[in-house]
């Protein structure tokens, strides 16, 4: 094998297009690397929202949670259901909640857009586990007194911690931040379900019910129940599928991301090819010497294929570390099955990362392989008289 | 000291060379015959265009005849595979260029390195043969000098060096004076002279210079493609 020596030192000789060819495959991975932080990050959000044994009960015909409507009467019974989990003071693990859409104002005049609002019972927090309170207090019921999370708080008007939202007419305050593990919950403002359904004017009005099974058989069997007895007729999904069926936002993304992806990186590789075609034009006669001395086709090649990987390797780390400051910073986008914003963090985790890298090879070895090749098949008579 | 055929190293049967340009056929060698004996130094001498690098080249297994046999070292070369041939010439073969040929970014010790990183040699071993080959061309204390840094007739040496480093059967050299001045060329000369008399080298020197001719032991001469005056021995040389 040719000493890799030779390729990195050659590398820093042409220094100017190394570097300009390590930039624009950086940049290359760095942008497609970004789009599958995105889409990671909302499925993320969306994936750890739903327990195994948590299910949510809807009208039948509702896609979401925005769009159904329950009598109290239905949800009495279904609360009353057997199988269903119990809390620590004996009452069922099952949560009756309203939830509505408000459009309100962004931040720094960025337009409005859709918020969701939801009215809970004390119990409903006993479902979400890793809710809990980081900032202020929790509400106090009856008052008109919401809490959300910070990220909902830097994207919306008047979600500070002593602001006020109006919700027809009616200020509700906010009294504290809460965090729920980065779930889709972090995407909503809650408050008391009496509150909100007096403010909305809609006294006794619920969307869901929530409840959790006390184990996998009696989830499904609460499941088939509910759907097809004739008393309820309603639509019953574990949280884990309804949140699954709401990644439709992170699949187009991902979607752009492999097609920005596939695109740039088809345009990189001729970033690095052209520089490695150059690179073989100006080294044809130490091509012809290293053969010459008894180097086969085989190690120049690999020479040469190595010298581009190095080369991309370089661009996709370094379009990966610049990608890291962005971890974790939240950003928000339309989730179109609830038509509301779901805020969510960037998230570059290693198969993200991978991915990024994966690409740099792929661009350094499809790149260099032409060059590589045309670099063997000169004759080697003909490469020693160049000059 | 040309040889008989069963002892040489180097033998030339009936060989014609064609190149192809587009649609015309250019006879360049044309029925050479030639034996070369172990530590003998020939010069091959002729006109630009006359052959001789042609046939440097086919004794050195870069390129396969149109027809004929090269046997080096007893390898019919027209016959070998290309992988073969290369692995044949890093065994055997030694080349200096008449531009020197070494790689820019390698250091002198980097570039007479290379050929042995060919060889099944330990680093130290690499070590010892990179050291004793450039302190028989006189450049140890350039050891960590890159091409650039070194005046063209020391480049030349390195190149030497490197061609010795393997300590190769034969030793080809393709003007390896054309491009130094005098003073340089007759050091360069002085070498070779050595390498084939103090180190037993077979030399085969292609040259258009007569003054470096005279210091082979054999001069052959080319004229369009054949060989003519093959026992011509040098003025001062021991035949």
């Amino acid at each position: 094998m040719i000493p890799v020596t030779y390729n990195l030192r050659n590398l820093r000789v042409r220094w100017v297009t190394t570097v300009m060819t390590v930039l624009a495959s950086g940049l290359v991975v760095w942008a497609t690397v970004l789009t599958f932080g995105l889409s990671d990050g909302i499925q993320h959000a969306l994936r750890i929202s739903g327990d195994p044994l948590d299910v949510i009960v809807m009208r039948k015909g509702a896609d979401a949670e925005t769009s159904s409507v329950i009598t109290a009467q239905t949800a009495r019974e279904v609360s009353n259901l057997p199988g269903i989990s119990k809390s620590p003071d004996g009452q069922p693990l099952c949560s009756t909640e309203f939830v509505t859409i408000l459009t309100k104002p962004r931040r720094n005049a960025g337009g409005t857009t859709n918020m969701i609002v939801r009215g809970v019972k004390p119990i409903g927090k006993l479902l979400r586990p890793q809710f809990r309170i980081v900032e202020g207090r929790d509400i106090q019921l009856g008052v008109n007194e919401i809490v959300t999370s910070r990220s909902m708080a830097k994207r919306f008007e008047n979600l500070a911690i002593g602001e006020e939202l109006e919700i027809n007419k009616i200020a509700f305050k906010v009294v504290g931040f809460f965090e729920a593990g980065g779930s889709a919950a972090e995407s909503e403002v809650w408050t008391d379900l009496n509150d909100l359904t007096g403010a909305r004017r809609i006294q006794g009005a619920i969307s869901i019910v929530n409840f959790r099974a006390t184990d996998v058989n009696s989830r499904n069997r609460l499941i088939q129940q509910l759907q097809e007895e004739e008393r309820f007729k309603l639509k019953a999904v574990t949280e884990v599928r309804y949140f699954e069926d709401q990644m439709s936002a992170s699949y187009a993304i991902q979607f752009v991301g492999y097609l920005i992806g596939g695109f740039l990186t088809f345009g990189a590789m001729f970033a690095a090819a052209n520089t490695m075609y150059a690179a073989v034009a100006s080294r044809a006669r130490e091509i012809g010497t290293l053969r010459a001395i008894g180097f086969s086709r085989t190690s120049v090649l690999a020479s040469f294929l190595i010298e581009s990987v190095i080369l991309c390797s370089l661009g996709g780390a370094l379009g990966c570390l610049a990608t890291l400051p962005l971890n974790g910073l939240s950003t928000g986008t339309a989730n179109w099955a609830t038509f509301s914003e779901i805020t969510f963090s960037f998230r570059f985790g290693p198969w993200v990362l991978a991915r990024g890298v994966i690409m740099a090879l792929v661009m350094g070895l499809l790149g260099g392989l032409f060059p590589a090749m045309r670099a063997v098949r000169m004759k080697i008579i003909d490469s020693l008289r160049q000059a | 000291m040309a040889a008989n055929q069963s002892d040489a190293l180097v033998v030339v049967n009936n060989v014609t060379k064609e190149f192809r340009r587009d649609s015309f056929v250019i006879p360049v060698l044309l029925g050479i015959n030639l034996q070369l004996a172990r530590q003998d130094y020939l010069a091959l001498m002729g006109p630009s265009g006359s052959g001789k690098s042609t046939l440097l080249n086919l004794i050195a297994g870069l390129d396969r005849p149109t027809s004929g046999e090269v046997i080096v070292c007893g390898t019919n070369l027209g016959v070998s595979s290309e992988s073969k041939l290369a692995r044949w010439r890093s065994q055997h073969i030694g080349f200096i260029f008449q531009l020197y040929n070494l790689i820019p970014v390698l250091t002198a010790y980097e570039n007479v390195e290379l050929p042995l990183t060919l060889t099944r040699l330990t680093r130290r071993q690499r070590d010892e043969h990179v050291r004793a080959a450039l302190e028989v061309v006189g450049l140890s204390d350039r050891l960590d000098h890159y091409p650039r840094q070194l005046s063209g007739g020391q480049e030349q040496r390195v190149s030497i060096a490197r061609a010795i480093a393997t300590d190769p059967t034969l030793i080809v050299a393709d003007e390896p004076t054309g491009d130094l001045d005098a003073k340089s060329g007759g050091e360069i000369l002085e070498l070779m002279r050595r390498l084939n008399e103090e180190f037993h080298k077979t030399i085969i020197m292609v040259t258009h210079d007569p003054n470096a001719a005279s210091r082979a032991k054999r001069i052959v001469h080319l004229e369009k493609g054949v060989l003519v005056n093959t026992n011509a021995t040098p003025v001062g040389a021991t035949a």
